[in-house]
């Protein structure tokens, strides 16, 4: 009886939290365990109407044999590869300039710069690369006749669209990218360059010597979380670079799955390739995450 | 800074060098954006002379603009996107701030569990064809409240929040319970107060976000009438299909729009997509980035 007075005095008490949460529960059953548990339709042949047959694992055997999908895997592999494995040194190396600056109006200038690209969205930024790039008047094509070399279609170049995306990304993240580093940069110990300097280290020896190594936790820790991101390879940006000309360099898993989803309507098809990414992220994200807490002693739970 | 003595020559050859290529990248993201504004503001007559490294117009003229504030589809989607952007972040700081609020009471019963769900929304993403369908299921096809609750807690946001919420002192919690308080008075007089700035940047973010929003738009919203202005800058500009914003054929009863090239159309619509941003910008500098910046300044 006293503990039915008291989970009723608690209720009172606390039963207001629940209102608190009901709208951001509401929002996950919504839109993100319904459709986990709709994921089912992955194991069967997908009806509209009606009741849908389960088929077991008949879409991954199509998904599996079919050789688009084996380019789409090397493709986000790819680039992923390049977009963290890459471009993971030049955060670091843009961090490390900027701290070198005197000037505090001419670091503030550089940052502020810098950090904007992260808040444009990539169709704003599809549209300023593909006017910049363009064979007709762009302005990289202005610095290749500069230099006396010949015009490249870049974004339909099988050859070279990998690295416009690679390119592309690097103008829109360095910045941005560099701030965790520059955080790190703030804590280091002033006495450190002090008696560095008393030792009569010049600049490079302090950077390589001090400065760098304070910056290797910071370093591991984001190296890691990035991995757990390896499937993503950046939706936004291939979809809204990408072209017929191209496609076959920088289809990813997630340009794919639009494409076989709502595009062909393939919905059990598709919705098997999200699982297959889904799978794999989780284990990916939940291991790097493991690991970055047994390094750092801290992570996101 | 000043008691330093005079760096090394070597040191300072460094520095140079290492101005020089900042300078340089500052240009690399400045030179293509400053391109673009400058070929929406060229006179129609001299547009072809501008080249892809000029960032001044070549005369001056508001034509672009002109033309696109006469199109009816180009002014609805800005309409759709500050309702878009000013509901959903609205909608985003309530919910994120009240869930935070609960997740954060130690005697929130259940705690463990909600946040086993917060940490399972977070590491698994169920894919675009599985949220469709629920989105058809729950009646928001078509809506533009599909494209603001699609995302009406970021997850990693929300955790942010939290970890704000339990840097203030559980005493001044304490105090206000103790007084009577029930939770919506501490959260409304306590908490909120507290965390403004918090608060803020989230908003930013969350704005930023909405107003970058194009492809649920693209997927969820069929009516180009409801597009927001992201959506149509993607067909326009990326895909190059002009139908979604001169369907209505208004284009033509422009004169000089004969002469008009769609390049510098494109680039209108491309500076006033970017426009919000670069106003809200200084803001989320001082808001965001102000620990970093202040903190780098300081010697």
């Amino acid at each position: 009886m006293a503990s039915t007075a008291a989970l009723g005095a608690r209720i009172r008490r606390d039963g207001f939290l629940y209102v608190l949460l009901a709208p951001a529960l509401a929002y996950f059953i919504l839109f993100h365990i319904l459709p986990m548990a709709g994921m089912r339709i992955a194991f069967e042949d997908f009806r509209l109407f009606g009741k849908s047959a389960f088929v077991g694992l008949k879409h991954f055997r199509t998904l599996f044999s079919s050789p688009g999908f084996a380019t789409v895997i090397a493709n986000t592999l790819i680039l992923s590869t390049m977009k963290i494995v890459l471009f993971f040194p030049l955060p670091i190396v843009f961090a490390l300039m900027v701290n070198e600056v005197r000037s505090s109006v001419l670091r503030k200038f550089v940052q502020s710069v810098a950090y904007l690209p992260h808040f444009l969205s990539w169709v704003v930024i599809a549209g300023v690369w593909i006017a910049f790039l363009s064979p007709t008047a762009g302005g990289a094509n202005e610095l290749r006749r500069f230099l006396g070399l010949p015009v490249l279609d870049y974004m339909t170049s099988k050859e070279h669209i990998r690295w416009v995306l690679f390119a592309s990304e690097t103008w829109r993240s360095i910045g941005w990218d560099s701030i965790i580093y520059l955080a790190a940069l703030i804590r280091i110990s002033p006495s450190l360059y002090e008696s560095a300097d008393m030792d009569g280290a010049n600049a490079l020896q302090k950077m390589r010597f001090i400065t760098l190594p304070e910056l290797v936790p910071t370093m591991v820790t984001v190296f890691i979380l990035n991995l757990g991101f390896f499937m993503n390879a950046g939706f936004d940006q291939v979809f809204n670079m990408m072209n017929d000309s191209v496609i076959s360099r920088v289809d990813i898993l997630d340009t794919f799955v639009y494409r076989v989803g709502l595009v062909n309507m393939q919905y059990s098809l598709s919705t098997a390739a999200s699982l297959f990414k889904g799978v794999i992220g989780l284990v990916l994200i939940l291991s790097t995450h493991g690991m970055a807490k047994r390094v750092t002693g801290k992570g996101l739970w | 800074m000043g008691t330093r003595i005079r760096s090394p020559l070597g040191d300072r050859l460094l520095r140079l060098a290492i101005v020089l290529v900042l300078l340089g990248i500052s240009a690399a993201v400045l030179v293509p954006l400053l391109n673009i504004v400058a070929l929406s503001l060229s006179d129609t007559k001299r547009v072809s002379e501008l080249r892809g490294l000029d960032v001044l117009p070549k005369g001056f003229s508001l034509i672009v603009y002109k033309i696109l504030a006469a199109n009816p589809y180009f002014i609805r989607s800005i309409l759709n996107s500050v309702f878009i952007t000013l509901t959903g972040t609205t909608v985003n700081l309530i919910v994120t701030a009240m869930a935070a609020y609960a997740l954060t009471r130690p005697s929130l019963p259940g705690r463990r569990f909600f946040m086993l769900l917060v940490i399972v929304v977070m590491v698994f993403e169920p894919g675009i064809v599985p949220e469709y369908l629920v989105v058809k299921k729950i009646g928001l096809m078509g809506s533009l409240w599909s494209v603001i609750f699609y995302k009406a807690v970021n997850v990693y946001y929300l955790i942010i929040l939290m970890r704000f919420f339990e840097e203030v002192p559980p005493s001044l919690v304490e105090a206000a319970r103790v007084d009577g308080a029930g939770h919506w008075t501490v959260f409304r007089r306590v908490m909120l107060p507290l965390s403004k700035s918090a608060m803020a940047t989230l908003g930013l973010f969350y704005g930023v976000m909405h107003w970058n929003e194009y492809f649920r738009a693209s997927v969820y919203i069929t009516d180009p009438l409801k597009y927001p202005l992201q959506l149509i800058l993607r067909q326009f500009v990326v895909l190059d299909d002009t139908s979604a914003l001169i369907g209505a054929g208004t284009i033509y009863s422009y004169d000089e729009a004969a002469r008009l090239s769609y390049a510098a159309l494109k680039a209108g619509t491309i500076v006033v997509a970017i426009l919000p941003v670069l106003m809200l910008y200084p803001l989320i500098l001082r808001y965001y980035t102000r620990g970093v910046m202040e903190g780098g300044v300081k010697e």
